[in-house]
C-alpha cells in the first residue's frame, strides 16, 4: 500500500497548496460581477481610407488608449479585437455615460500657434501638469491589483483628476485656436538621428502644407512654440528656428526634433497617426453593470454553488455509501483545486463562469458513478472486493475518457468562435473536466484502496448494499 | 428494473417523433409570427436594454409596484412607443425596458426623464446593454458556427474511437436533443415571450458535449459486450448493454440536473433559463441515448447484415480484459 500512501501525499500537498492560493491569490471577477462597463468600438472605414488595417486599427487603439487614461479609470484595458474593432474595459466606472461619449467621437488632432507673451506661463502650467501626472501615475503604481480602493485614496485620484483638467484647460488657453487639423496631415514617421537620437517626420497634404508654413512663418525666432494638440491634450510644443522668418517651413513636410528616445519618438509617430485618421469610431456594444447589481449576482451564484454541491454531496453518500463519501472528499478536493487554478491562471469569472463551475461539478461525479456502478457489477458477478474495486476503475476508463474528450471539442468550439462572456464559460467548464478526470482517477482512487487495506471497511455491503449473487441478464461468461 | 429497448423501440421511437414534430411545428408557428424559429434576444437582434432598480430611500417609498402606465408615457414622450416593458423583483421594484438600439446622447435624457417621473433609481443597480445589429449578427454567425464545428469534431473523434456509423448515429441522438430543447424555448417564447440570447447558444453547445457522453458510455458497453460474447445478435447485445448501464444513466442525469435545479432556484435571472435549457437538453440527451441512440444501432447493423459480425477491428480497438 505504500504506492497509495505516495498519492495520498500528493493529494494533500496539492489540497493544502490550493487552499494557499486560494487565500493569498485573489480571484479576479468579471464586470458582471464587480461592476463596470464593457464596450466595443468599432472603426468606420471611410471612402479615403476604405480598409482597416492593423497599422490604423493599432493607431486608433492609441488615441482610444489616451481617451481612457484621460478617464481616470484604475485597471482599464484596451484590446484588439476581430480586425476593425476593439473591446474597452472600464471596471467600476462612475460614469458610463461619459465614458462612452469620451471614447466615441473622432480623434482631434490641432496644430495651434502659441500666443505671444505666454512663454513663462506655459513653462509654469506644463510644470504644474507634469507634477500632477506624475503624481497620479505614482499613486496608481501603489494601487492593489483586486481593485479594492479605499475612500481616501480614491477622493485623492479624482482630486488629481480634476486638477490634471483643469492643467490642460490652462495650457490649451495659450494657444491660438486654428484651422490646421489631423485631416491635412498625410503621415507621421519616427526614425533615428545621429548615434540613439530619434525624429519624427511629419508630411500634410498641399493645403495643409501651405497653413503649416504660414504657422511656421508667424512663430519661426520668437521663442513661441507650435502646440500639437490630440483631444485638446498638448502632445508637444516644437519652436521653430529663426532661419524660417521668411517663408516659413515650406515643402508641406517638417521634421520634429529633441530629445526622443525610439520609444518615446515611436509614441509620437503612433499619436499624431492616431488623431490624422480621419476614421470615425462608433460604440456598438455597451454592457453595464452597477456595482450592487454585480454583488448580488456574487451572492446569488454563491448559494446556487453551495445548494448545488450540498445536493450532489448527499446524492452520492446515500446511494452509494462507503465510495460515495470517498467521492464525496475527493469532489470537495476537486472544487478547491478548480478555484485554485482559477486564481493560477489568472481565469476571470464571469457569471456564465460561475455557472460552467456549478455544472463541472455536476459532470464531475459522472467519472465516479461509472467507476462505482462497474464495481457494484463485479461485486454481483461474484469477484473479490479489491478486484472489483481494481476492474471498476480499469473498466470504467475508456468511457470517461471518450466522455470528457467529446465535452472538451465542444469546449474548444466554444472558446475559439465564442466571444467575451461565452468564452469565460468555456475556459471554466474545460478546467473542471481536466481536473476532474484528474481527481476521479487519482483521488477516488487512492481514497478507495486506503479504505479496503483496512479491515473494518473491508465488507462487501458497504460497497453495494444488498448484494446477490450474479444477475441473470448479465453476458459476461 | 429491466428495459426492452428493441422489442418496445415503435413506442420509445414513436415518443422521439411526436416530440421533435412538436418542436418543429413550434418554430414554424414563432417563424410566421415572429420572423425567427426562435424568439431573438437583445445578443442577436440588436437594440438597447436598460434595467433600472428604484431606489429605496425610506421602506415607505417602495411599498408600492411601478406603475407601467407611467413608464409608457415618459417613453411616448421620448417616441420610444415601440418598447417592450418588464417589471422584475419581488416587489416589482426593478424596471426592464427594451429598445432600438439607442446612442448614448439617446439614451441619456430618457434615463433622466425616467429619473424624474418614477425613480430615483438607483445608479449602483442599474444594468444597460446595447447592442448594434453588426454585432449582433457577428454574436449569432459566431455561435452556429461554434454549433457546426463541434458536431463534425465530434464526428471525427467517435469514428476515430469507433465505427463512422456509431458515429453518425450519435449526431442524429444529438440533433434529436437540440431540436426538442429549441422546440421548448420556442413554446416558452410564444407563450411567455421568452428569449434567446448568447448563453442559449452555450447551452445547446454544452447539450451536444454532455449527452454524446451519455451516448459514448452505452455504445462503449455495446462494443465490450460484441467482444465478450461472440455470436449474440445485436439486440440482444444492445438491450443489455442499455440495462448494465441505466443506473449509471440515471445516476448522473441526477447528479448534474441537480446543481442546475439549484441554479434555477438561486440563481439570477440571467442564468435561469440557461439553467433551464440545460436541464431540458440533459434529459432529452439521457432519453435519446438509452431509448434512440441504442435502438437505431441495432437496426442499422441489422439491415446492413451486421447482426452478428464481431467486427475483429474493433475488438482491437478494445483495452486487454483482465481475468
Amino acid at each position: 500500500m505504500a504506492k497509495y500512501r505516495a498519492w495520498l501525499g500528493v493529494i494533500l500537498v496539492l489540497t493544502i497548496a490550493s487552499v494557499v492560493v486560494i487565500t493569498q491569490i485573489p480571484t479576479r471577477l468579471g464586470l458582471d460581477l464587480r461592476g463596470g462597463s464593457q464596450l466595443t468600438i468599432q472603426v468606420q472605414p471611410t471612402a479615403a481610407i476604405p480598409t482597416i488595417t492593423e497599422r490604423e486599427l493599432e493607431a486608433v487603439q492609441t488615441v482610444v488608449e489616451g481617451r481612457v487614461n484621460g478617464l481616470g479609470v484604475s485597471e482599464a484595458v484596451v484590446q484588439q479585437l476581430g480586425n476593425n474593432q476593439l473591446l474597452v474595459q472600464l471596471p467600476g466606472v462612475s460614469d458610463p455615460q461619459q465614458a462612452e461619449r469620451v471614447l466615441g467621437g473622432t480623434a482631434q488632432l490641432e496644430f495651434r500657434a502659441q500666443r505671444p507673451g505666454t512663454d513663462q506661463q506655459l513653462q509654469i502650467e506644463n510644470q504644474v501638469l507634469q507634477g500632477h501626472l506624475g503624481e497620479l501615475a505614482a499613486l496608481q503604481a501603489t494601487l492593489p491589483s483586486n481593485g479594492e480602493i479605499n475612500s481616501d485614496t480614491q477622493a485623492r485620484i479624482d482630486k488629481l483628476q480634476a486638477d490634471i483638467t483643469a492643467s490642460e484647460k490652462a495650457v490649451a488657453a495659450l494657444f491660438e485656436l486654428s484651422t490646421l487639423g489631423g485631416d491635412k496631415l498625410t503621415d507621421a514617421i519616427a526614425r533615428p538621428t545621429s548615434g540613439t537620437l530619434w525624429e519624427v517626420v511629419i508630411q500634410f497634404n498641399s493645403e495643409g502644407g501651405n497653413e503649416f508654413a504660414e504657422v511656421s512663418k508667424a512663430i519661426a525666432g520668437t521663442g513661441r512654440t507650435i502646440g500639437i494638440f490630440l483631444d485638446n491634450r498638448l502632445l508637444s510644443a516644437p519652436s521653430v528656428a529663426v532661419q524660417y522668418a521668411e517663408t516659413g517651413i515650406t515643402g508641406g513636410s517638417a521634421v520634429i526634433s529633441g530629445n526622443f528616445t525610439a520609444e518615446s519618438a515611436r509614441d509620437l509617430e503612433i499619436q499624431l497617426r492616431g488623431g490624422a485618421l480621419p476614421l470615425p469610431v462608433e460604440v456598438v456594444e455597451n454592457r453595464t453593470v452597477g456595482p450592487t447589481l454585480g454583488r448580488d449576482s456574487i451572492q446569488r451564484s454563491l448559494y446556487a454553488g453551495i445548494a448545488g454541491l450540498g445536493l450532489v454531496l448527499v446524492f452520492m453518500a446515500v446511494y452509494y455509501r462507503l465510495p460515495g463519501i470517498l467521492a464525496d472528499i475527493a469532489l470537495i478536493i476537486y472544487a478547491l483545486l478548480t478555484w485554485a487554478a482559477f486564481n493560477l491562471l489568472g481565469v476571470t469569472l464571469t457569471l456564465p463562469g460561475i455557472a460552467g463551475f456549478i455544472l463541472s461539478i455536476g459532470m464531475a461525479v459522472d467519472a465516479n458513478v461509472l467507476i462505482f456502478e462497474r464495481t457494484r457489477e463485479e461485486l454481483q458477478a461474484g469477484k473479490t472486493l479489491y478486484r472489483s474495486v481494481e476492474s471498476g476503475f480499469y473498466r470504467a476508463f475508456s468511457s470517461i475518457l471518450d466522455g470528457n474528450v467529446t465535452t472538451l471539442i465542444s469546449c474548444l468550439a466554444l472558446f475559439y468562435f465564442g466571444a467575451g462572456l461565452v468564452k469565460g464559460f468555456a475556459l471554466t467548464l474545460a478546467i473542471g473536466v481536466i481536473i476532474s478526470m484528474f481527481t476521479a482517477l487519482t483521488c477516488t482512487r487512492t481514497l478507495m484502496f486506503l479504505a479496503i487495506s483496512l479491515p473494518q471497511f473491508r465488507r462487501p455491503s458497504l460497497f453495494c448494499p444488498g448484494l446477490t449473487t450474479a444477475r441473470p441478464d448479465t453476458v459476461r461468461p | 428494473m429491466k428495459l426492452n429497448i428493441i422489442k418496445q423501440r415503435g413506442l420509445w421511437w414513436g415518443i422521439s417523433i411526436g416530440l421533435v414534430l412538436v418542436s418543429l411545428v413550434a418554430m414554424a408557428i414563432s417563424w410566421q409570427q415572429l420572423g425567427a424559429p426562435l424568439k431573438p434576444g437583445l445578443d442577436f437582434a440588436g437594440g438597447t436594454r436598460l434595467q433600472l432598480t428604484r431606489a429605496c430611500v425610506t421602506t415607505e417609498s417602495c411599498t408600492e409596484p411601478l406603475e407601467l402606465a407611467d413608464v409608457r408615457q415618459v417613453l411616448g414622450d421620448q417616441g420610444l412607443d415601440s418598447s417592450s416593458l418588464q417589471l422584475l423583483g419581488e416587489d416589482q421594484q426593478v424596471l426592464s425596458i427594451r429598445t432600438r438600439t439607442l446612442t448614448v446622447d439617446e439614451r441619456a435624457p430618457l434615463q433622466s426623464a425616467l429619473d424624474e417621473a418614477i425613480g430615483p433609481f438607483d445608479p449602483g443597480s442599474t444594468q444597460i446593454d446595447t447592442v448594434g445589429p453588426v454585432v449582433g449578427k457577428q454574436l449569432l454567425v459566431a455561435g452556429l458556427l461554434a454549433l457546426l464545428v463541434s458536431f463534425a469534431g465530434i464526428v471525427a473523434y467517435m469514428s476515430l474511437r469507433f465505427k463512422l456509423d456509431y458515429a453518425l448515429l450519435a449526431i442524429l441522438a444529438l440533433a434529436h436533443d437540440v431540436i426538442i430543447t429549441a422546440g421548448v424555448f420556442a413554446i416558452l417564447g410564444l407563450v411567455l415571450g421568452v428569449e434567446v440570447d448568447s448563453l442559449f447558444i452555450v447551452s445547446l453547445l454544452t447539450i451536444v458535449g454532455f449527452s454524446v457522453n451519455d451516448t459514448v458510455v452505452i455504445y462503449d458497453r455495446v462494443r465490450e459486450n460484441m467482444k465478450l460474447s461472440p455470436g449474440s445478435h445485436i439486440n440482444d447485445i444492445v438491450d443489455s448493454a442499455v440495462n448494465q448501464t441505466l443506473a449509471r444513466s440515471i445516476n448522473t442525469s441526477l447528479t448534474t440536473t441537480l446543481p442546475l435545479v439549484a441554479i434555477v432556484i438561486f440563481g439570477g435571472p440571467t442564468l435561469k433559463y440557461f439553467a433551464l435549457a440545460l436541464i431540458v437538453g440533459f434529459v432529452a440527451g439521457a432519453y435519446s441515448s438509452i431509448f434512440v441512440a441504442s435502438s437505431l444501432l441495432a437496426l442499422w447493423r441489422e439491415r446492413t447484415g451486421q447482426a452478428y459480425s464481431d467486427d475483429p477491428g474493433l475488438a482491437e480497438a478494445q483495452p486487454e480484459t483482465q481475468s
